[in-house]
């Protein structure tokens, strides 16, 4: 068995571009799925019956079916839904932020609830509102504990976004794949993707780790 | 928008043996998983260093790397490096509890190290053998422990196994993609596949969650 490493460095700049790509779907859907999660974790705590119930119903639908069917359902429902077409690559953001938004809301409805109920009295007694409350009091401690639950799910996210490559986002699985059947040097180019996967995320993990210790908080 | 159910009617044997797939590959994974994971995690608590050190380095690498990634190369890459040439259900088995592994294995290790280790100490006191302690005292609480966090890797294992649509195992995912593309019903095949799968991983999560609120006791020491 021979062994032709130089597609590595001639598919060089196209691997650099999946990699791109597979950085962006991870920040775009983090930056989009934590302040949705809040909203989200938000109305489940809703007073109002109808409003909580669809919320918890989207939460439970989301946790317990497989990512890559979700991937598939937007790329075909989005547009007929919507009379829009979107690229491939927002498909895969939406499907991601669909998903990994139910998961925040858990993070943070079990972040706000590790919050005593006595400290948002006080503050109501000290004459703020309900919005005050949530902003100043409670949501600043209920950071701190949602922290290293939320780096965990970005490694895991990191990691997801590898699975919106079935409808053909240019990101650096799909990318590898296109390579590895067009110049048939499968194990050349399986085993650069996992490596660059391993390289980008290992650190990651490590990181991940090190938040845990720093900040988990231990019964 | 129109529904168009027929569709789904005419090819619910077809799915329906899909999620049969589904769910052996599921538990196969399941199992596999367990075992390795509980032996990765012991070699990395009590084997020598050397061992513990590549056993780490494993698991790390393993949470680092995306499951598509290993099943991939495992189905692709491996029939090449060895030879050795393994059809797609087999490749997804052993690419997903590789990968499933090692989150068990960390599973396992909080579970044990949570006993605290003047349990332990009692033990050695009382003339038990290492074995005996971790069969007799440390096992059966730190089992109970891990009961809640085992309950999201079984649901893990069963989503998992669509990602095995990629190398064509015709599990319940592939099998609604096939009928998608022959029906032109995407949007009604691919909803009722998703409550198929909610259908059967929500019970899963749940029991789990009952049968430890209800032994809970159990663990505590």
């Amino acid at each position: 068995m021979t062994f032709d490493w130089a597609i590595i460095w001639q598919s060089m700049g196209a691997l650099w571009q999946g990699a791109l790509v597979t950085i962006a779907l991870t920040v775009l859907t983090m930056l989009l799925s934590v302040p949705l999660g809040i909203v989200v974790a938000l109305l489940r705590e809703s007073s109002l019956k109808p409003v909580s119930a669809l919320a918890t119903a989207y939460v439970e639908l989301m946790r317990n079916v497989p990512i890559i069917l979700v991937v598939y359902w937007a790329f075909y429902v989005l547009p007929i839904l919507t009379g829009i077409g979107f690229s491939p690559f927002l498909t895969g953001v939406v499907a991601l932020v669909l998903n990994n938004t139910a998961y925040n809301s858990e993070t943070f409805r079990s972040g706000i609830r590790s919050i005593r109920k006595g400290q948002t009295e006080a503050g109501l007694a000290l004459g703020m509102s309900e919005g005050q409350a949530f902003r100043k009091i409670v949501l600043p401690q209920a950071w701190r504990r949602v922290l290293p639950i939320l780096a965990t799910t970005w490694v895991t996210l990191f990691k997801d976004t590898s699975l919106v490559s079935v409808i053909a986002v240019g990101d650096l699985a799909h990318t590898a794949l296109q390579i590895r059947s067009q110049s048939f040097r499968v194990i050349e180019m399986l085993t650069a993707m996992a490596a660059i996967y391993w390289l980008l995320g290992y650190p990651q993990a490590k990181i991940v780790d090190w938040i845990h210790r720093k900040y988990g908080v231990t019964e | 928008m129109e529904l168009n159910l027929s569709a789904v009617l005419d090819s619910w044997r077809f799915l329906l043996s899909g999620l049969g797939v589904t769910l052996l590959l599921a538990a196969g994974v399941t199992v596999l998983s367990m075992v390795a994971g509980t032996l990765l995690a012991l070699g990395r608590l009590y084997g020598p260093r050397w061992l513990s050190a590549i056993i780490i380095f494993y698991i790390d690498s393993m949470r680092a790397i995306p499951v598509l990634v290993v099943l991939v190369w495992v189905y692709f890459a491996l029939p090449i490096a060895t030879g050795l040439n393994l059809p797609p259900f087999w490749s997804a088995l052993l690419s997903l509890s590789a990968h499933l592994a090692a989150y068990v294995a960390e599973v396992v290790r909080a579970g044990i190290q949570s006993v605290r280790p003047g349990q332990v100490r009692a033990g050695m006191a009382l003339g038990m053998s290492r074995s005996q302690i971790l069969r007799k005292i440390v096992m059966p609480q730190a089992v109970v422990r891990m009961l809640p966090a085992f309950g999201s890797l079984l649901s893990l294992a069963v989503k998992d196994t669509a990602i095995a649509t990629v190398i064509a195992v015709p599990e319940l995912m592939r099998r609604a993609d096939a009928v998608a593309g022959q029906t032109y019903a995407p949007v009604e095949v691919f909803t009722t596949v998703m409550i198929l799968y909610f259908l059967v991983i929500f019970p899963l999560t749940r029991g789990i969650d009952m049968i430890y609120r209800r032994i809970s006791f159990l663990g505590r020491s």
